[in-house]
């Protein structure tokens, strides 16, 4: 029989052209599946695995003491934060209204040295003609004509190195110079007088001051004692639970030495390591928990002493800066004595063997608000500030990039002309071309010293948080992804438009309306749930983005100031995406750390993964419409 | 807008007796690129007030285009261009400069081939022309809304679910739809671009009855591929052939005893 509508061609392996072409796409396309799995497998291993070591860390770090002793430390920082504002109001209230005072008188020191260095010899004459009045007479009228030719020839801007002089008292101090015994090393009268002055005038304001550094010294002493017992508690805990190891390996190493000495002397170390089943906690730290009154007591003196110190406070001061600080340290006061008051309850609760909740634990990690690493103390991780920080940059940038993409997705599509479509459309797109390094680039040099020389200017500090205390902010992170993200919202948002049948804006043209009234009252809203999903990748875009938040954001990892009002967008932050692009590179595989910032990466992921679904459903069901 | 420019307002625009000239159409030439080939060669047609005029052609004849220069629909291709010739509407030129095309178009509707009402309720389709002229009176527009949608007898089907989406009629529903929609702003003239192409049969039939409803308030102009529907409407036929007015005469006569012999070869069917 004839052979009819046979295949042909040659086969490989028993499989034809077709069959290899088709397995060839058919196999790309399942070896990116194949991948993303993968992605997501290793992230997922890896990220959950923290949980449960961080539990550990966690309750070692309440078994050792170290959950009681971070209250104390805790305190303190408060504490001292009220320290550290008295104590810029104080020198700022000297450096102002004391300024000529402070001027002559580190002048008169400045002055000392090329007087003491160069005029050694004169002083020493000077020394020796003393029961000589007439070598006395010689030797004095030598040591001021030294003392006006060092007085006379000294640069102004040496001496008074921060300008607190003027041209009356500079000259007057030149003058008293003279006077200067440097036998007895009494200063000259204008000197002493200024001093005087100085100390007079800011007596009752260094007294205050002087009683709140000094108030806590009480606890602080406590809290020196208390973090020495449980830092040794925590250490000798961890290296007990590695002993049995460390026995082994010791036994082991001792076999393979061929020196008898060597090998008795390891073994001999290797038996005294003693392995407990259990660590004595309960009575390592017995001190700590003795010092529960004592931490009561402390806090109790630092509260008395305090609100004296406080109320000692002068009210009246000449420089506004000082003021204004003072304020803020009577306005921190109260709360503080009241936040005082629950941190003592709260550690009074502590106990080594209380049990602690892997739900609890886990919740720290999400709801933790420090993050630190790499501490000799306790390493804290806690994803609050940089998903504060991650979302409060992305929200800005979203802000400032969906007004400006839409209307010129709009402009684009429905009201430009043709040379200005072919114009504005590639230069948007363009955009989308910068590298992100240079664009943080652009952000550190150009973005953030403008926006910082524009938030100096008097007539705009009404807006919240200008003038800006820092050049790499929020703000200036915000700006820069809303840049990036105008090309992505931009493109999707014209496709949106575009898919808007014509026999629209044709019947609502025919109906009398202005191009503008079809765009806002036909156009945008059929294509609303494109413009939504636009928006919504937009943000997917920016929170993942990494390199400009990095460079620009300010990387300081702390819950935003929210007594700033909306300046905290002019406040300094860090981000999600940015803690493990500076982090990564420097832990070790395994660690709690190299855990955390995967498990940091498992939450980008999944924000991104639910905004891509959103930004689906949305589309899809703009089919549907 | 200036003062002086000039708009078609229904206070100013003279009141038209049955059979006086509505739209002037005098030696018109029309470019889509800029007059390099014209689509529309020397067109000089007087569509009388009161009468549907149905433009009748082969595919690609200028029909469409022609019935889009009345409301200055083409002005939305950047390259379309009147070579020679005007139009005047109500006696005005309606390309002179200072006619604005939105005040013209309030007065010179259209219905299109595809019926295409907007993705909003029904109300708010109707109520749409009316909206953009800036009304905002609920009564006004309810009262604007029952009215246009009676007089395109569609108010007995709808009048229960105003509120559900304009999407959800059926084709010959929504074309009426699109009628009222047109009618709701009160124009002297509507066009019409094939306005059944798209339906069927029976729902074509309503739509030719309204036409013939409608008549009476509205000059009509109706573009249609389909003769018998030109015979069964319209008043006065325009025949059209490349580009170029043929004949133009009362419907029975061009069906009847057309004068040139490329009419006649079209209405009966031997080419087109």
């Amino acid at each position: 029989m004839a052979k009819h509508f046979q295949r042909t061609g040659r086969k490989l392996l028993g499989i034809d052209r077709q069959g290899w072409i088709k397995g060839f796409f058919g196999g790309n396309a399942t070896l990116s599946i194949i991948i993303l799995f993968l992605i997501c497998f290793f992230l997922i291993t890896e990220a959950v695995r923290f949980f449960p070591q961080h539990h550990e860390k966690l309750q070692l770090h309440r078994k050792s003491g170290q959950e009681y002793v971070n209250h104390i430390i805790t305190e303190m920082n408060e504490y001292s934060q009220l320290v550290s504002l008295t104590n810029q109001a104080y020198f700022q209230e000297l450096n102002e209204k004391y300024a000529l005072q402070r001027g002559i008188s580190n002048s008169f020191e400045a002055f000392l040295d090329p007087l003491e260095d160069d005029g050694e010899d004169l002083i020493e004459a000077l020394e020796d003609a003393e029961d000589d009045p007439e070598a006395l007479a010689q030797a004095q009228a030598d040591w001021r004509a030294f003392v006006s030719g060092v007085v006379e020839g000294a640069n102004r801007a040496d001496i008074d190195s921060f300008g607190r002089l003027d041209d009356a008292s500079w000259a007057a101090l030149k003058k008293a110079m003279i006077d200067y015994d440097p036998v007895e090393e009494e200063p000259p009268a204008y000197v002493t007088q200024a001093q005087q002055e100085l100390r007079d005038g800011m007596a009752r304001f260094e007294e205050a001051k002087n009683e709140i550094s000094s108030a806590g010294r009480e606890l602080k002493q406590l809290r020196q004692k208390l973090v020495k017992i449980a830092s040794k508690v925590k250490d000798d805990a961890a290296a007990e639970e590695s002993a049995a190891e460390r026995k082994k390996a010791l036994l082991a190493g001792a076999e393979t030495m061929t020196n008898e000495a060597e090998k008795a002397a390891q073994i001999e170390q290797a038996n005294a390591i003693v392995i407990r089943d259990e660590f004595p906690f309960a009575a390592r730290t017995e001190e700590i928990a003795a010092s529960k009154d004592a931490h009561k007591a402390a806090v109790a003196e630092l509260k008395e002493k305090l609100g004296i110190a406080v109320a000692k406070l002068p009210t009246e001061l000449s420089s506004e800066e000082a003021s204004a600080l003072l304020d803020q340290v009577r306005k921190a006061h109260p709360p503080f004595v009241k936040w005082l008051d629950e941190s003592v309850a709260k550690a009074s609760t502590w106990q080594w063997d209380r049990k602690l909740s892997f739900f609890g634990s886990a919740m720290k990690f999400f709801f933790g608000v420090d993050w630190v690493t790499n501490s000799s103390w306790h390493d804290f991780y806690g994803l609050l500030p940089l998903f504060i920080g991650s979302f409060e940059i992305s929200l800005i940038a979203i802000m400032f990039a969906v007004p400006f993409s839409i209307g010129a997705a709009i402009y684009v599509n429905r009201l430009a002309g043709r040379w200005e479509q072919t114009l504005i459309k590639p230069a948007i797109e363009l955009i989308q071309a910068i590298p992100s390094v240079v664009l943080g680039f652009f952000g550190i040099v150009v973005l953030g010293e403008g926006l910082r020389d524009l938030s100096q200017i008097e007539a705009l500090s009404w807006v919240p948080g200008f003038p800006m205390q820092e050049r790499l902010n929020v703000l200036n992170a915000g700006l820069l992804l809303a840049l990036m993200a105008v090309p992505t919202i931009f493109t999707l948002c014209e496709d949106a438009l575009n898919n808007v049948p014509r026999a629209y804006s044709e019947a609502s043209l025919a109906l009398g309306a202005s191009k503008l009234q079809t765009v806002i009252k036909v156009i945008v809203p059929t294509a609303i749930s494109g413009i939504l999903a636009a928006v919504l990748l937009g943000f997917g875009r920016v929170i993942g983005e990494t390199m400009v938040v990095l460079l620009v954001a300010g990387n300081k990892i702390a819950l935003p100031d929210w007594s700033a009002g909306l300046g905290v967008i002019t406040q300094p932050t860090h981000t999600m995406t940015g803690i493990i692009a500076q982090e990564m590179g420097e832990v070790t595989k395994g660690t709690l750390h190299f855990r955390a910032l995967f498990l940091v990466g498992l939450v980008l992921f999944t924000i991104s993964l639910c905004i891509n679904v959103a930004a689906q459903r949305i589309i899809k069901r703009l089919g549907h419409a | 807008m200036n003062d002086d420019s000039v708009t078609l307002d229904s206070a100013d625009a003279p009141v038209m007796g049955i059979d006086e000239t509505i739209i002037k159409i005098d030696d018109l030439s029309f470019s889509y690129d800029l007059g390099k080939t014209n689509t529309l060669r020397n067109i000089s047609l007087d569509i009388p007030a009161g009468k549907v005029t149905a433009f009748i052609g082969p595919s690609g004849c200028g029909k469409s285009t022609l019935l889009r220069c009345l409301n200055r629909m083409n002005d939305l291709v950047d390259t379309a261009k009147v070579t020679t010739g005007k139009i005047s509407i109500l006696d005005q030129d309606i390309n002179a400069p200072d006619v604005e095309a939105i005040e013209l178009r309030k007065h010179v509707g259209m219905v299109f081939q595809k019926y295409n009402p907007f993705p909003k309720s029904i109300y708010e389709n109707v109520a749409y022309g009316l909206r953009v002229q800036g009304i905002k009176n609920k009564g006004v527009l309810d009262e604007a809304v029952e009215e246009s949608l009676k007089k395109s007898a569609l108010w007995s089907e709808v009048k229960d679910r105003l509120d559900s989406s304009a999407l959800g009629l059926s084709g010959g529903q929504q074309q009426r739809l699109c009628i009222a929609r047109t009618i709701a702003v009160k124009p002297q003239i509507v066009l019409m671009d094939e306005p059944c192409s798209a339906l069927d049969p029976i729902a074509t039939a309503r739509i030719e009855e309204l036409i013939a409803e409608l008549r009476q308030e509205f000059t009509i102009v109706i573009v249609t591929h389909n003769m018998q529907q030109a015979t069964r409407v319209s008043d006065r036929t325009a025949f059209f052939y490349l580009g170029e007015l043929i004949e133009y005469a009362d419907t029975a006569k061009i069906f009847g005893n057309p004068s040139k012999k490329q009419t006649e070869d079209y209405v009966s069917g031997r080419f087109g």
